[in-house]
């Protein structure tokens, strides 16, 4: 996760609380979207931005999972999300996602 | 007691910033920063990160001389029983700065020094020979692994213990023999190994040929004033858009465009797909990194015959080696079919 980005998820989780952030990612590969998941739940592991050992616990979920599929209304999802959603390994995603958050988050 | 420990890292892993930071000149902070937060928790109790030093890539690399001697004091003050540098991955540049400060403190404060870097790191090839470099992913998503294989080493070399076989301490090699007693005669292990070959087997050679990638420089162009010059690049440029996708970085393919109408190139028409460095100028004046403006003068002033109808480009953005070359077998191939006699290839 770019740098920024580090320091946006910082930032509000200072202002609103930990237990009122839920960050959803949209990587396009399970590996990517863990490294994203590990760093606003466990610290950055590259070591190098404003999450570097801070960690947040979050929740987080990737756009393709169902939990998140299934709050949110089937039309936007099916126009926004539908078709990277046929394109993605969605399995492995799930499964990394599944990994990171029960290992690492708070909420 | 535990042991002293002093780190260097770039602007980058220091959250400084990125590309428009690396001109920052060395500093020092107390602790850990960035990367050595977990080398010291890896490293336990038995050794201490003491201080960090921090240096953009660029200004080390462009006053290599005086940012070796300020690192350099700024290592001794802490009279540190061992130095780390990086890791440094496949950043080209702060690879040759962990190898060249790694290098200086070995010889200058006579301290075990060791540093990180990926293969095909240009630093690794560089400075393996002098220092223990730790062989890494090629990202900063590798330092799941890269740190706890630095921190083992290092234990190592704070203990005086022995180190390993390159494969062992999972370190590049350095290209150092040592004699020990085999329990099998040379002719034996050689025949196993002919009949592993044979079967097609893996097995495992006691004496890997290095890998020399000499280029061999072409003859001199007898007469520039005749030659086809054609232009091609690792520095991203490509029509407005990037029509083919070259990827802004780890680029999968090349690009060949036609510039016979232009007589230079503009924001107009082309763009840098570079990622990495800021290409706000490349993309202002795209000549820059692509000089089609300067050939054309030189083809009308009749210094150069001709510049080619084409241009080859692609990203050279941790683009593996592999991929390079790949290219440029094939389109060379095609530069030669064309007539063009002579190459000018631009970076970022």
């Amino acid at each position: 996760m770019d740098l920024e980005n580090q320091k946006r998820v910082k930032d509000f989780t200072e202002q609103f609380g930990g237990e009122n952030v839920v960050v959803v990612l949209g990587a396009a590969e399970a590996e990517a979207a863990g490294l994203a998941a590990e760093t606003v739940t466990n610290g950055d592991p590259t070591f190098a931005g404003p999450l570097a050992g801070v960690q947040l616990g979050l929740r987080v979920f990737h756009a393709v999972e169902p939990s998140f599929k299934e709050a949110v209304d089937a039309g936007v999802f099916d126009d926004q999300i539908g078709m990277m959603e046929m394109v993605l390994d969605v399995d492995s995603i799930v499964s990394e996602m599944n990994n990171i958050r029960s290992e690492f988050s708070k909420y | 007691m535990s042991k002293r420990v002093v780190h260097y890292i770039n602007q980058f892993f220091a959250g400084i910033g990125g590309e428009e930071k690396a001109d920052i000149k060395p500093e020092v902070r107390e602790g850990v920063v960035g990367p050595g937060m977990a080398l010291n928790t890896a490293l336990g109790q038995e050794a201490e990160i003491v201080a960090t030093i921090i240096c953009g890539d660029s200004y080390f690399n462009e006053n290599l001389e005086e940012a070796k001697a300020t690192v350099l004091d700024m290592v001794k003050k802490y009279n540190p029983d061992l130095f780390i540098a990086g890791p440094a991955f496949n950043a080209g540049r702060y690879g040759v700065a962990c190898g060249t400060i790694a290098t200086a403190v070995k010889e200058e404060l006579n301290i075990p020094v060791l540093t990180g870097m990926y293969i095909e790191n240009p630093g690794a090839d560089m400075f393996k020979k002098h220092v223990y470099i730790i062989e890494t992913g090629n990202s900063a998503a590798a330092m799941r692994t890269a740190v706890p294989a630095m921190s083992k080493l290092a234990l190592k070399l704070l203990k005086g213990e022995a180190i390993g076989e390159p494969k062992e301490d999972n370190y590049i090699s350095r290209g150092i023999r040592k004699n020990f007693f085999a329990n099998e005669r040379g002719s034996k292990r050689a025949v196993d190994m002919l009949l592993k070959k044979i079967k097609g087997e893996a097995f495992e050679t006691e004496y890997p040929m290095p890998d020399f990638d000499r280029v061999e420089p072409n003859p001199a162009v007898v007469d520039l004033s005749k030659a086809k010059v054609a232009l091609v690049t690792s520095g991203g440029i490509v029509p407005k858009h990037n029509p083919d996708k070259i990827e802004s970085s780890s680029a999968s393919k090349y690009g060949k465009y036609d510039i016979s109408n232009f007589m230079e190139l503009t924001s107009e028409d082309h763009e840098t797909a570079h990622g990495g460095y800021d290409p706000v100028y490349a993309n202002i004046d795209p000549d820059r990194v692509l000089p089609v403006d300067v050939l054309r003068d030189l083809e009308k002033e009749g210094k150069i015959g001709e510049l080619h109808k084409y241009f080859y480009t692609t990203v050279g953005n941790g683009t593996s080696v592999g991929n390079s070359k790949g290219f440029a077998a094939e389109f060379a191939k095609e530069l030669k079919a064309d007539g063009v006699q002579a190459v000018i290839l631009t970076s970022t």
